[in-house]
């Protein structure tokens, strides 16, 4: 449900407003995550990581390169169990995927033989909407995704931008509960990113579902979520967490004029670059 | 659309067009010109007895179509390797989906498989004919272990091939397996076994008429075995060519199926 505001979509403290869940949307105690290669040798990717994500919480994770941020959200995807400790999603221990997780990858990961149309109702027939409901679903999608007029074609002649739309159109035909988003953003230039972050907060403020995005883009991370996770390597752990007290909802780009988005980001490039 | 984007669009089909034609034209310049050097070698230095001459092929030609012995033999040939095609195809693409499937299993068995895949299969015609007797069936199973082997090991690289990450996508919306194989698996897949055809379609002819020279009383390749026989090289090459046309017939109906079913590609 894209239009139709709700009439709390203007309300700057949602998640403090509502009601607190009686299970947090996800939970992981614990987890670690070994790789063993062909030579038998042991690479931990993933240490300890503890970490809550309440109900209707955007949340960022940002990290070098090889930290492990792919790997933890397919074990809170339901994808590939942790080596150690346990994943809770909506209270419940994840062995399988479970219901209601939308999880964009980070390589667009769309089907090749199938139009962007096609591509984008996957999303509408996984998560059971009725059939007549899907050509004007897709239709609005398309149309919020400025795809419009590439609705019949095959994804290798789109733009890597425009395949990162579609695969963003298919996550929200699907309409989950908890959206884990691996750089859904990074092939995007800097206008269409701007547009989409703009888009997904309005989204995101109006159903007020639950966000695990992954980033690169540390303005992105500030500009958008409510915590930002600062992750280090070797083995991954969770370095820092950081509170974004800015005011709901933001402009994803008049944000970035507040003194207090500023002394934010300035705080995380510093914790980084102690690294 | 502009009308300059119009003009364009006519004009680029227009040329598509034009080499199109032209290379139709040089095609069949080559094959007329192919046939004319034949038919002048055997009318000037080449005696006729050795290779015949195109206008004798043709006269046979004509003459077997009006007896409707040029239908009755193709019938045979064609039938024999479709009904091999299409049991391979099945036997074939159901024994590599199970064999990815258990994959311990397939690592067993892989020095059979491909031991028996490399084995001449004219070896196997002496059993063939002791099992399945020197009717329909012999031909059948001839054809059958030509491309059997071919749609397996093709099911098998493709299932391999199938991109994991489209799988694990599939998955994350909790899709159930039935669908992960008719959306991701099937497609993927497909390719391969349009190029498995276009390989098998060549191997079932060969098995066809491999299976018509050790014994048959009918079919294309039991005609050109029959007409060597009697040294008559006009009967050999209306035998010949009549089986050319049925491969180029059957390659084109494996192009449009490809066209059909696979329109991604190039
Ligand atoms: N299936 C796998 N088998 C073996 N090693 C793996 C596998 N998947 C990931 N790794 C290793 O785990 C580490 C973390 O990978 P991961 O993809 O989670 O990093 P990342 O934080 O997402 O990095 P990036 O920001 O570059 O995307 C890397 O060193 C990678 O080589
Ligand atoms: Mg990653």
């Amino acid at each position: 449900m894209i239009d139709g505001a709700r009439p709390d979509a203007g309300d700057l403290t949602l998640s403090a407003a509502r009601p607190k869940a009686a299970h947090p949307r996800v939970r992981l105690e614990g987890v670690g995550k070994d790789f063993v290669d062909k030579k038998g040798a042991t690479l931990t990717v993933l240490e300890s990581i503890d970490l809550t994500v309440e109900e209707g919480e955007f949340v960022a994770i940002v990290g070098p390169s090889g930290c492990g941020k792919s790997t933890l959200l397919r074990h809170i995807s339901g994808l590939m169990p942790p080596t150690r400790g346990s994943v809770f999603v909506d209270g419940a221990l994840v062995t399988e995927p479970p219901p209601d997780v939308g999880f964009m990858f980070q390589r667009d990961t769309l089907l090749p033989w199938a139009s962007v149309y096609d591509n984008i109702r996957v999303g509408l027939q996984l998560n059971g909407t009725p059939q007549d409901a899907f050509e004007p679903r897709i239709g609005q999608l398309l149309d919020l995704l400025g795809l419009k007029a590439f609705r019949d074609f095959l994804p290798s002649s789109l733009s890597g931008g425009m395949r990162q739309r579609v695969a963003l159109g298919r996550l929200l035909a699907y309409a989950p509960a908890l959206y884990l988003m691996d750089e859904p953003f990074g092939a995007l230039d800097a206008m269409t990113k701007m547009a989409m972050g703009r888009e997904l907060l309005r989204i995101w403020s109006l159903e007020h579902k639950s966000v695990i995005f992954v980033t690169h883009d540390i303005e992105e991370a500030v500009g958008l979520s409510d915590r930002v996770i600062v992750m280090s390597a070797h083995p991954g752990r969770i370095k820092s967490d950081y509170r974004i007290d800015l005011p709901r909802p933001r402009d994803f780009r008049e944000v970035r004029l507040l003194p207090r988005f500023r002394d934010l980001c300035e705080t995380i490039w510093r914790d980084i670059g102690l690294e | 659309m502009s009308v300059d984007a119009l003009s364009e669009k006519a004009e680029f089909q227009r040329r598509a067009r034009f080499i199109w034609l032209r290379g139709l034209a040089e095609k069949t310049g080559v094959f007329l010109g192919a046939i004319a050097l034949w038919e002048i070698l055997a009318r000037t230095v080449i005696d006729p007895f050795w290779m015949s001459m195109p206008s004798l092929v043709a006269e046979r030609l004509w003459k077997l179509a009006v007896s409707g012995d040029l239908l009755y033999h193709t019938q045979a040939t064609v039938l024999q390797a479709m009904l091999g095609l299409v049991s391979g195809l099945l036997v074939g693409v159901a024994a590599g989906v199970v064999l990815t499937r258990y994959s311990r299993a397939a690592e067993a068995m892989n020095p059979i498989i491909m031991g028996l895949y490399s084995l001449p299969r004219i070896a196997l015609a002496p059993l063939f004919i002791i099992w399945f007797g020197i009717g329909l069936l012999s031909k059948v199973m001839m054809v059958f272990s030509f491309v059997v082997f071919i749609f397996l090991l093709n099911t098998m690289q493709g299932l391999r091939a199938v991109d994991q990450d489209l799988v694990d996508l599939m998955r994350s919306m909790r899709a159930k397996p039935g669908f992960i194989a008719w959306r991701v698996q099937f497609p993927s897949i497909l390719p391969w076994l349009v190029n498995a055809a276009r390989i098998s379609v060549g191997l079932a002819l060969i098995g066809s008429v491999l299976g018509e020279l050790l014994g048959a009383n009918r079919g294309l390749g039991w005609y050109v075995e029959y007409s060597g026989g009697r040294l008559d090289t006009t009967g050999v090459f209306a035998g010949l060519v009549a089986l050319m046309v049925v491969a180029i017939a059957l390659n084109t109906v494996v192009d449009l199926v490809e066209r059909w079913l696979v329109p991604t590609r190039p």
